[in-house]
């Protein structure tokens, strides 16, 4: 259990943040400038000025009340910046040794773990964006920390080595177990990787829970940032590799056709994430049309946001409405009003699997 | 070739300056890295009173000293009490040399450990590291390149020292002669040849040693790009 009660002052302003997080994998979400990095650097002792009270698990960092403030190199924890922050005159062996004095057995097992041994030789003036990710997070844990603070370590790579180094992720909260806070404005990580979602907004926390339950509820800070509106969790029921389709079952029972997905096997659980704007809206019923997926709903309201329309969809039997982004000139040509029928056409390609 | 007087002059020389540098260098390493993280009220006065010895002429400077040693003086006063004389000996020389030599080695190290990013230095922290071990282990070692470079200019600065250090040590013969004393001297009695060669050898000194520390620092930057 990590409790945090702490006011950091900023330049003009003050975070100000009470949560109990799990010892478990936490996603710290929120807009820019929301105080995300600045909450993982009160807890790693870098803000000074932070009052009131940190503790993960037995270990209290800061009571202001009783005059504790340890310091940064006596908490155990392990700091992730969001640039990795690794130290130029170092090679790439020499930053993963540099917090674990002693214990070269753990530094092997953090290089093990995240594939590092062809790199060691190498300074970080000559590794990618995700080979420097990955050095900086053998560091932290070589030095067997309390808890992992992560600040988008995947935020400034392309999709291709975010889908490398995401995995390393996984492996480190499954098989070292260590507590993690994990900034991200990406939701497929968050549900990927996270058990708990803190939410902070202006320096305050706008909620904290369950990452399904936040992130799929509308009108959520992150969901513009994260460019995802529906979130749809279900699971793997066959594949069909000369169609190159796999399907998928939706909660309440909603086919859903999606790209060949091989390496996810039968009945692995999934969250198919299809963005608002590869909704294709129809007031009549589809024929001959090229997507795989199409369903009859009812159009429950329309919401303008921004120069677009957002449309919310209930289907029969799905557990929450599927939202749909469209021009005011369709909405006009298609005559859409709410509690009105409409058919809803999802493309597989549309959909991605996380 | 130079005379066995001339040979004992510039062994001086060295050695006094060496001591110089020696006796600066973790002061002036305290002061930078103070003026490089400290933000406050005071911070515009203190980088002054720091550069001083930069502006005011170096007899300006050596007559503070010789007032500040004189035996009226407390310092001075207190000093002569535990029988510890500095005026008019090699030690004014070192004195002399240090102080000229000072403002550099801040000017040019503060800024090197200005340019090495605070957040590193926290991460070291975070990683273990006590502020003293964070400074060897990551601030130092980034800022090497102009804490090396600073070095080696007090160094030929405080070789060429001639101002303050006649007026605190003097120019005796075999006690307090540098080259640059030595010099001023040969010209004053009419030996200009021999305070050419002497020129000669101040130059070659300078310049062995700026040469050096150039090579030396393009060939560990080299390492570091690998």
């Amino acid at each position: 259990m990590i409790e945090i009660r702490v006011d950091v002052p900023l330049a003009g302003t003050e975070l100000r943040v009470e949560a109990r997080l799990p010892a478990a994998v936490t996603a710290v979400m929120g807009p820019s400038g929301a105080g995300k990095t600045s909450l993982l650097e009160a807890i790693a002792g870098l803000r000074r000025r932070a009052r009131g009270r940190i503790a993960c698990g037995d270990a209290v960092f800061l009571d202001t009340e009783r005059g504790v403030a340890v310091a940064p190199e006596r908490r155990r924890v392990g700091y992730v910046p969001q640039d990795a922050g690794l130290f130029p005159h170092l090679t790439a062996h020499g930053n993963v040794r540099f917090g674990a004095r002693e214990d070269e057995g753990r530094v092997e097992t953090a290089i093990d773990t995240l594939d590092l041994r062809p790199l060691l030789p190498r300074h970080p003036a000559s590794l990618s964006g995700g080979e420097k990710q990955r050095v900086a997070l053998a560091r932290a844990l070589a030095t067997a920390p309390r808890i992992l603070l992560l600040d988008e370590p995947l935020a400034a790579l392309d999709v291709e080595l975010k889908e490398r180094v995401l995995p390393y992720l996984v492996r480190i909260r499954d098989e070292w177990k260590v507590p993690m806070l994990y900034v991200t404005h990406n939701v497929g990580e968050a549900l990927a990787l996270a058990g708990d979602v803190l939410l902070l907004r202006d320096r305050r926390v706008e909620s904290q829970g369950r990452p399904l339950d936040l992130l799929s509820s509308p009108g959520l800070s992150v969901e513009a940032e994260a460019g995802i509106e529906n979130l749809l969790p279900g699971r793997v029921v066959g594949h069909d590799a000369m169609g190159g389709v796999s399907r998928v079952e939706l909660a309440g029972g909603i086919p859903l056709s999606v790209p060949l997905a091989a390496t996810r096997p039968v009945g692995a659980r999934v969250m198919a994430a299809i963005r608002a704007e590869d909704v294709l809206v129809s007031s009549a019923p589809v024929k001959g049309l090229s997507a795989r997926n199409v369903y009859e709903a009812r159009l429950e309201a329309l919401e303008r946001t921004g120069v677009d329309v957002t449309l919310r969809c209930a289907l029969p039997s799905a557990p929450s409405p599927w939202l749909a982004r469209v021009t005011p000139a369709a909405v006009e040509a298609l005559g859409l009003k709410a509690g009105q029928p409409v058919w809803l056409a999802v493309k597989s390609h549309s959909v991605r699997l996380i | 070739m130079l005379t066995r007087d001339e040979v004992e002059v510039v062994l001086f020389t060295l050695e006094v300056a060496a001591l110089a540098t020696l006796l600066i260098f973790p002061l002036a390493l305290g002061a930078a890295l103070a003026l490089a993280r400290y933000r406050g009220p005071g911070k515009g006065a203190l980088e002054t009173i720091l550069s001083l010895p930069l502006i005011l002429p170096p007899t300006a400077v050596g007559l503070v000293l010789l007032e500040a040693l004189s035996r009226r003086s407390a310092l001075g006063g207190w000093l002569a009490a535990r029988g510890i004389e500095i005026v008019f000996t090699w030690k004014a020389v070192v004195l002399a040399m240090a102080v000229m030599s000072f403002p550099l080695l801040v000017r040019s190290a503060r800024t090197a450990f200005e340019e090495v990013d605070p957040r590193l230095v926290g991460l070291a922290r975070t990683l273990g590291c006590g502020p003293a071990a964070a400074f060897f282990r990551v601030t130092l070692p980034l800022a090497w390149r102009g804490v090396l470079a600073g070095t080696v200019l007090a160094f030929a600065r405080a070789l060429g020292e001639f101002g303050a250090t006649v007026m605190v040590a003097g120019n005796i013969p075999g006690r307090t002669r540098t080259l640059a004393l030595a010099i001023f001297h040969d010209n004053q009695v009419g030996r200009d040849d021999r305070a050419a060669v002497l020129a000669g050898v101040t130059a070659a000194l300078a310049f062995a040693a700026l040469w050096t520390t150039e090579l030396l620092a393009r060939r560990l930057g080299r390492r570091r790009e690998e």
